[in-house]
C-alpha cells in the first residue's frame, strides 16, 4: 500500500510536468503580452517592442521560455501579469474563493448522489425511483447558466420573502467591503448567504449523472450473490444493503467523481459568471484571455491540472482502500 | 440467439425422413432475426427511447420544415416591434430587443445547432475511433503514446481549451467555426471507450481466426472489430450530440462561441434571453425550453439505444 502510494505520487509529478508544457505550449501558441500595444495610436515604435520583447523574454527559444517560467512556478512564482503584479497573489486568493465554492459542491453532489442512487436501487421502478430518475434526466439536459438563473429568480426570491430579510444572495462572494471590517461570525454567514446558490446550481449538474451511475452500480451489486447469501445467513436487509451493497457500489463512483472534478472546475467558471464572483473564473475569463495575458492563463491552468491529477491520485488510492482485491503491485 | 438457434432447427424436417421443405405442417413457425432486427425491434418496444425519437423527430420539422410554413424572416427588424409579449402585433412568441420574430428565430436557431452538432460528429467521431482503434488493436507503445497523450489534455477542463483555443479565432464565431472546434476536442473520451472495447475485442476467437486466414490489419479492425463495437459508437455519438449542444450554448454564454453578429444558434438564443428573465421572460423561456427538450430527447434516445443494444443494462453514463 505504502509503496503503491509513492508510485503512484510519482508518476503523478510526472504527469504534472508534461501537463504543464502541454499547457505552455498552448498558451504561448494562443497569447501575445504585446497585443494591447499593436492597436494603440499612435503606434509605438518599433525599438519599443523590441525592448519589451526582450524585457519579457519574448525572444528567447521556446524552450528557454518554458524553463523559465517552469522554474518560477515550482517555486510558487507564476510571473507578473501585464499590469507589472504577481500573479500568485491574486491567484491565491481567488482560489480560496472559487475553492469553497468547487469543494463544497462536490461534497454536496457526492452525499446527494449516494444517497439518491442507493434510493433509486433499492425502491427500483417504485415512483420515488421514477421522480429521481425524471429529476436526473432534467437536470442533465440543462445549460447551467439557465438552470442558475432559474434558482436566482425564484429560489433566491422565494427563500427572501419567507425570512422577511436577505439570506440567500444572487450577486459576489460577499457583501462588498465587508470584509474590511467584519469578521468571524457576520463575515462567514455572509459569506455562505452567498455560497448557497452557486454551490447548489453547480452540485446539482453533478450530482445528475453521478446519481444515475451510483443506481446502477448498486443495482449490479444488488444483482450479485454474495447478497442472496448475506441474506440467506440471516442479517438484517439494511445491514447487508450498507455493509455488503453500499461499500462495494461505492468503488466504480470514486473514479467517476475524479475524474468530474475537470468538469466541475470548468463549470465554475460558468457559474461565477452568472452570480458575479470574483474567483478564478472571472480571473480566467477577464484578466487572463480578455487582455492577452499568458501568466494569468497560465497559473490557471496550472491550478486546474494540480486538483485534476491530485484528485485523480486520491481516486486511485481510494481505490485500492476499498476494494481490498486490487492488486497494487 | 434463440431465435436463430430455433429457425436452423425448424429448417431441418421435423420427422427423420421426410423431405425438406416438402409442405409439411409445422405446428410453431420460427422467423429467424437478424442482431440488428433484434435490436431494432427492441428499441421500437422501448417506450422512453421511442418518446425520445418521436419527439426529436417533431423538434427537427419544426426547424427545417418549420420555415416553409411560417415565411417570416429571423433577420427581419421591425423598429415598431421591439419587445412585444407573445401573441401581439403577429408576433407568435414575442419578439426581442430589436423587433426580431422570436418564433423565426427558434426555428432557426434549431437548424444551426444541428449544423453545429453534425459538424461535431462528422469531425470527432472519425478522430476518435482512429485514435481509440489504433491504441486498442495495437496495444504496447502506440496505445503508452496515444493514451498518455490523451490523459494529458484531459488533465485541463474541457471547456477552458475551448475558450482558450476559440480565443484565438475571433472570426470563428460562427456556427460553423464553433462546430469545427467543438469537433477537433470532444473525441477524447471517444478514443477511451474504443480502446477499452478493442482491448476486449482483438483476445476474441474470430479475430484469430481471421489472423490465420491471412486477413491484413485493416481489414480485422474494419471489418471485424468496428462492426462488433458499433453499439458503443452509436450510443456515444447520440450521447455526445446531446453534450455538444450544452457546450455550445455554454460557450456562447461566456462570449466563446456563436457570438458574431447576425449569428444563431439555441445556445445564442439560451444566453440573450438569461438577460431578461424577469422583463421579459418569453425570451427566456421559449428558448431555454426548447433546448431542454431537444437536449432531452436526444439523450432519451441515447439511453434507448444503449439499452437496445445491451439489454442486461450494465454500461451507464458517467
Amino acid at each position: 500500500m505504502f509503496f503503491f502510494t509513492i508510485r503512484r505520487v510519482i508518476a503523478s509529478v510526472f504527469v504534472l510536468l508534461a501537463s504543464s508544457f502541454l499547457v505552455f505550449a498552448l498558451c504561448a501558441a494562443s497569447f501575445d503580452p504585446l497585443s494591447k500595444y499593436y492597436t494603440q495610436n499612435p503606434r509605438p515604435p518599433e525599438s519599443f517592442f523590441e525592448n519589451l520583447r526582450e524585457q519579457l523574454g519574448l525572444n528567447d527559444n521556446f524552450f528557454v521560455r518554458y524553463w523559465n517560467w517552469l522554474s518560477g512556478a515550482l517555486t510558487g512564482n507564476f510571473g507578473e501579469t501585464i499590469n507589472g503584479t504577481p500573479v500568485s497573489e491574486q491567484l491565491g486568493g481567488r482560489l480560496l474563493v472559487t475553492g469553497r465554492m468547487i469543494l463544497l459542491a462536490i461534497i454536496i453532489a457526492v452525499v446527494l448522489a449516494v444517497v439518491v442512487g442507493v434510493v433509486g436501487a433499492v425502491r427500483q421502478y417504485k415512483p420515488s425511483d421514477y421522480a429521481f430518475t425524471f429529476l436526473a434526466y432534467l437536470l442533465i439536459a440543462l445549460p447551467t447558466f439557465w438552470f442558475a438563473a432559474i434558482l436566482k429568480e425564484f429560489v433566491a426570491g422565494g427563500v427572501n420573502d419567507v425570512f422577511g430579510k436577505q439570506v440567500l444572495f444572487t450577486i459576489g462572494e460577499e457583501t462588498p467591503g465587508l470584509s474590511l471590517y467584519a469578521s468571524g461570525w457576520e463575515l462567514w454567514s455572509d459569506r455562505l448567504g452567498h455560497l448557497v446558490l452557486p454551490t447548489v446550481s453547480l452540485a446539482l449538474l453533478s450530482f445528475a449523472a453521478w446519481s444515475r451511475f451510483q443506481r446502477s452500480a448498486m443495482l449490479d451489486v444488488l444483482g450479485s450473490d454474495y447478497m442472496r447469501l448475506a441474506r440467506a445467513k440471516g442479517l438484517p436487509y439494511r445491514r447487508v444493503v450498507m455493509k455488503h451493497g453500499l461499500r462495494n457500489a461505492l468503488i466504480p463512483l470514486t473514479t467517476v467523481v475524479a475524474l468530474g472534478i475537470g468538469t466541475l472546475f470548468g463549470g465554475a467558471v460558468i457559474t461565477e459568471q452568472v452570480f458575479v464572483w470574483h474567483g478564478m473564473g472571472e480571473y480566467l475569463i477577464q484578466n487572463g484571455i480578455g487582455q492577452n495575458d499568458i501568466n494569468v492563463v497560465l497559473g490557471w491552468l496550472l491550478v486546474s491540472a494540480v486538483f485534476v491529477v491530485v484528485f485523480n491520485l486520491v481516486a486511485d488510492v481510494l481505490y485500492a482502500v476499498l476494494d481490498p482485491r486490487i492488486r497494487l503491485s | 440467439m434463440a431465435t436463430t438457434q430455433a429457425a436452423a432447427e425448424a429448417a431441418l424436417p421435423s420427422e427423420p425422413g421426410a423431405p425438406i421443405g416438402g409442405g409439411v405442417e409445422r405446428e410453431f413457425t420460427v422467423k429467424a432475426r437478424s442482431q440488428r432486427q433484434q435490436i431494432v425491434r427492441r428499441f421500437v418496444r422501448n417506450k422512453v427511447g421511442m418518446t425520445g425519437l418521436v419527439v426529436f423527430v417533431l423538434l427537427l420539422a419544426f426547424g427545417f420544415l418549420g420555415p416553409l410554413l411560417y415565411t417570416t424572416d429571423y433577420a427581419t427588424q421591425n423598429s415598431g416591434a421591439q419587445s412585444v409579449p407573445p401573441g401581439s402585433q403577429g408576433y407568435p412568441l414575442g419578439s426581442d430587443a430589436i423587433g426580431r420574430d422570436l418564433l423565426a428565430g427558434l426555428m432557426q436557431g434549431v437548424q444551426r445547432s444541428m449544423l453545429i452538432v453534425l459538424l461535431f460528429v462528422v469531425i470527432a467521431l472519425p478522430l476518435g475511433l482512429l485514435v481509440g482503434a489504433l491504441a486498442g488493436y495495437f496495444g504496447r507503445w502506440v496505445d503508452s503514446v496515444l493514451m498518455r497523450f490523451v490523459d494529458l489534455i484531459l488533465t485541463v477542463p474541457l471547456l477552458v481549451v475551448l475558450i482558450v483555443v476559440a480565443s484565438n479565432f475571433p472570426s470563428s464565431r460562427t456556427p460553423l467555426g464553433v462546430g469545427i472546434i467543438l469537433g477537433l476536442f470532444g473525441w477524447l473520451d471517444l478514443a477511451r471507450i474504443v480502446r477499452s472495447q478493442f482491448l476486449s475485442l482483438r483476445e476474441k476467437e474470430y479475430v484469430e481466426a481471421a489472423h490465420a486466414l491471412g486477413a491484413s490489419n485493416s481489414r480485422i479492425i474494419f471489418k471485424h472489430l468496428i462492426p462488433n463495437a458499433l453499439g458503443s459508437l452509436i450510443v456515444w455519438t447520440t450521447l455526445a450530440a446531446a453534450t455538444a449542444i450544452i457546450l455550445e450554448a455554454s460557450l456562447t454564454y461566456l462570449g466563446f462561441g456563436v457570438n458574431g453578429a447576425n449569428q444563431t444558434s439555441l445556445g445564442r438564443l439560451v444566453s440573450d434571453g438569461v438577460q431578461a428573465t424577469t422583463t421579459r421572460p418569453w425570451l427566456f423561456y421559449f428558448p431555454g425550453i426548447t433546448l431542454l427538450v431537444i437536449v432531452l430527447s436526444i439523450n432519451l434516445i441515447g439511453d434507448g439505444i444503449r439499452d437496445a443494444f445491451d439489454p442486461s443494462n450494465r454500461r451507464v453514463r458517467a
